[in-house]
């Protein structure tokens, strides 16, 4: 996954709600969990010495007795951790009282340490009970006389804080779990989300990939309403692209048949007329014709530059440009063979691939003693940006050429040999083109003895 | 030898007749595709000079018309568009060669006299009958090599029967193809260059086959 990428983007909010809203959560819960635990803790001992307090003073003597029922069966079991204790206070008639739990234990009366009570009059403290365990003591003072003559009694209930922490402890690790995996959960729901919600995005980028090699026109297929836009204006931009180089390429054929027609009047005008004046019309005209075809050439590659959704298979093309010089040189007894991997599809504009091809071919025919080969293979380099390559040879059984003349052989206008016709532009122009598509165009040795023309392009 | 040209450019057409019939070709012309197509339909060329971008109908058009007429003159390609597309569709179309403009005269003369050589099925520049022989090339007449003085009318006359060898060619073959549509078409015109090439050449070279035509042979006997 790509730092800059939308799914990354998704990601990353899904992990911060998750490292840091949820262990917040956790908090929160954990506290309130937690606050309404010793609540409930606070009001049963609330409520038990509210009892307490009942059942021993129900029997209307001044003294409280030991309460008939406590609510608690652990008041009956030894240093349970649950204990009541009556204690008379300033001289108040009567015997302190206990429960069986504490049995000769004493615990301590918070109204001794300066505590103050709360709105129920009943004062908090937390204290070791007998045998080291956490204890919460509630304890309220009780007055059996009247105004005049009263009797306090201290009324103490403990209960064991272990039951209330054990409980905000357990409920913990439950809590942990349920964040953790909610946690998961948005990180995995966020990952589906990312998969199924991007998924036109991925269907756009494989059919412009379709659309760039060639195997589709245009953006077709149903995509999600929000795309729909940016596939209507990708088509638009496709189509535009397509015709502006069509309306190029026309244009640039009328501007040819414009200027070529009047060069050849001039060229023939003149003819076999010695005269300065003449000789210097035809000298002229032979530089405008080299001039316009070498800018109309490059006007057509500027046209043609980048032109996107272009695939040519080969073999045709091949064959098409071996009949036309096989027909065009029938008298000169050459056999011109083709060699064509299957596969072979070229990366590109079928006008550009006969203009190499057939520039390359042409020449081959005009040196060739009795043979022109034209092989065509593919290859595949891993690790490049076009790693699918078509390589094109066009070897011929003439002269060929010396190391030095191959090098000047893809100048542009260097004419090797002045008896052959042409113009000298063929073997530049087929250069420029395969610059253009960002491939090599090398002049080599034949295994059947003449030149070698090589051409490497990119392939689908 | 008959050609057709067909260019729109005035101009350049009236270039291409003048130097065509000085080459020594009955020539004809056309200045739209339809014309084109027409006399291509109705008239025996050997050459056709054919440019691409005509009007009225596009000469790529006309060639495929043609040869599904099957009307198998030989044709040239002259226009202006010079790329490999354009020469492949031309050649597919049934093109025999491609000459690109601009051009020089004696370029698309020398595929001229190429077509028609391979028309008869000449392979050389030079076509030879016993003591008689064509240079295609400078347009000479030797016997013996010595040069023979012709004129216009006899020279195509002559050259005809040497591009055709040993083949019997009618009186009417021989006015389609040595005279222009705008000809007095008289077939003793014919007789009368005959004459006269029999009184410059050999006579027994050139024999009348009677109720056919004419036919140039090496040989003294006949049957």
């Amino acid at each position: 996954m790509k730092l800059n990428s939308l799914a990354f983007r998704l990601f990353r909010t899904a992990a911060v709600w998750a490292v840091l809203v949820l262990p917040l959560a956790g908090l929160t819960i954990d506290w309130v969990h937690k606050r309404d635990t010793y609540q409930s803790f606070d009001a049963r001992l609330s409520q038990l010495l509210t009892l307490n307090i009942a059942f021993s003073t129900d029997k209307g003597g001044p003294e409280p007795t030991i309460p008939r029922n406590v609510g608690e069966p652990l008041f009956e079991l030894a240093h349970s951790g649950w204990y009541w204790q009556i204690t008379p206070l300033d001289k108040s008639p009567g015997k302190r009282l206990v429960s069986t739990s504490l049995a000769s234990e004493t615990l301590p009366l918070p109204s001794k340490l300066d505590l103050a009570p709360d709105r129920y009059n009943i004062i908090w403290h937390e204290a070791r009970g007998p045998v080291g365990e956490p204890l919460r003591i509630a304890e309220t003072l009780y007055n059996s006389g009247d105004d005049e003559n009263p009797h306090f009694y201290s009324f103490l209930v403990a209960g064991n804080l272990e039951f209330a922490e054990t409980r905000v402890r357990d409920f913990r690790v439950p809590l942990i779990f349920s964040l953790a995996l909610a946690g998961l959960g948005l990180v995995l729901s966020t990952f589906l989300q990312v998969r199924y919600g991007l998924q036109p995005l991925r269907t756009v980028e494989r059919r412009l990939a379709a659309i760039r090699s060639g195997e589709a026109d245009l953006l077709d297929g149903q995509l999600p309403a929000e795309i729909e836009p940016l596939q209507t204006e990708l088509n638009a931009l496709i189509q535009s692209n397509q015709d502006i180089i069509e309306r190029a390429r026309t244009q640039v054929g009328n501007l040819a048949h414009a200027l070529k027609t009047p060069l050849a009047v001039i060229t023939n005008e003149v003819g076999d007329d010695t005269s300065p004046a003449a000789r210097k019309v035809a000298e002229q005209a032979t530089v405008m014709r080299d001039q316009v075809s070498y800018y109309l050439d490059r006007a057509r590659m500027v046209a043609r530059a980048d032109v996107i959704g272009r695939v040519t298979e080969v073999r045709p093309v091949a064959e098409a440009i071996a009949r036309a010089l096989a027909r065009i040189n029938r008298d000169r007894d050459i056999a011109i063979s083709v060699e064509c991997a299957a596969d072979a599809r070229f990366q590109g504009e079928k006008q550009d691939l006969e203009e190499m091809l057939g520039n390359l071919a042409d020449n081959a025919c005009k040196w060739a003693s009795s043979q022109v080969l034209i092989t065509i293979a593919t290859e595949v380099r891993a690790g490049e940006r076009h790693s699918h390559r078509l390589l094109i040879a066009v070897d011929d059984d003439g002269p060929g050429l010396t190391p030095e003349q191959r090098a000047q052989g893809i100048k542009r206008g260097r004419r090797l040999d002045e008896t052959k016709p042409g113009s000298g532009l063929g073997h530049s122009i087929v250069a420029d083109l395969a610059q253009s598509y960002r491939g090599h165009f090398r002049l080599e040795q034949a295994a059947l003895g003449g030149l070698s023309a090589r051409l490497d392009l990119p392939a689908v | 030898m008959r050609v057709l040209v067909v260019e729109d450019d005035p101009d350049l057409n009236r270039q291409l007749v003048a130097a065509l019939s000085d080459a020594g070709y009955a020539v004809d012309k056309a200045m739209d595709g339809e014309e084109a197509y027409f006399l291509g339909e109705t008239e025996p060329y050997d050459v056709v000079v054919l440019d691409i971008g005509l009007p009225k109908m596009d000469g790529i058009s006309v060639l495929e018309q043609w040869r599904r007429a099957d009307r198998n003159m030989h044709v040239i390609i002259l226009t202006a568009r010079d790329r490999w597309s354009d020469k492949v569709a031309g050649m597919d179309a049934g093109a025999d060669d491609y000459v690109a403009k601009p051009f020089h005269m004696e370029e698309l003369l020398a595929r001229i006299r190429a077509q028609v050589r391979r028309a008869s099925g000449h392979a050389r520049a030079e076509i030879e009958c016993g003591p008689l022989r064509l240079d295609t090339k400078t347009a000479r007449v030797t016997l013996d090599g010595q040069p023979v003085k012709l004129t216009s009318h006899e020279y195509r006359l002559l050259a005809y029967l040497l591009h055709h060898t040993g083949r019997v060619v009618s009186r009417t073959e021989l006015v389609e193809h040595l005279y222009d549509q705008d000809f007095d078409r008289d077939s003793n015109t014919i007789e009368v260059f005959v004459g006269r090439l029999r009184k410059k050449i050999p006579p027994h070279l050139i024999k009348t086959v009677r109720g056919l035509g004419y036919r140039l042979s090496p040989e003294k006997d006949e049957a």
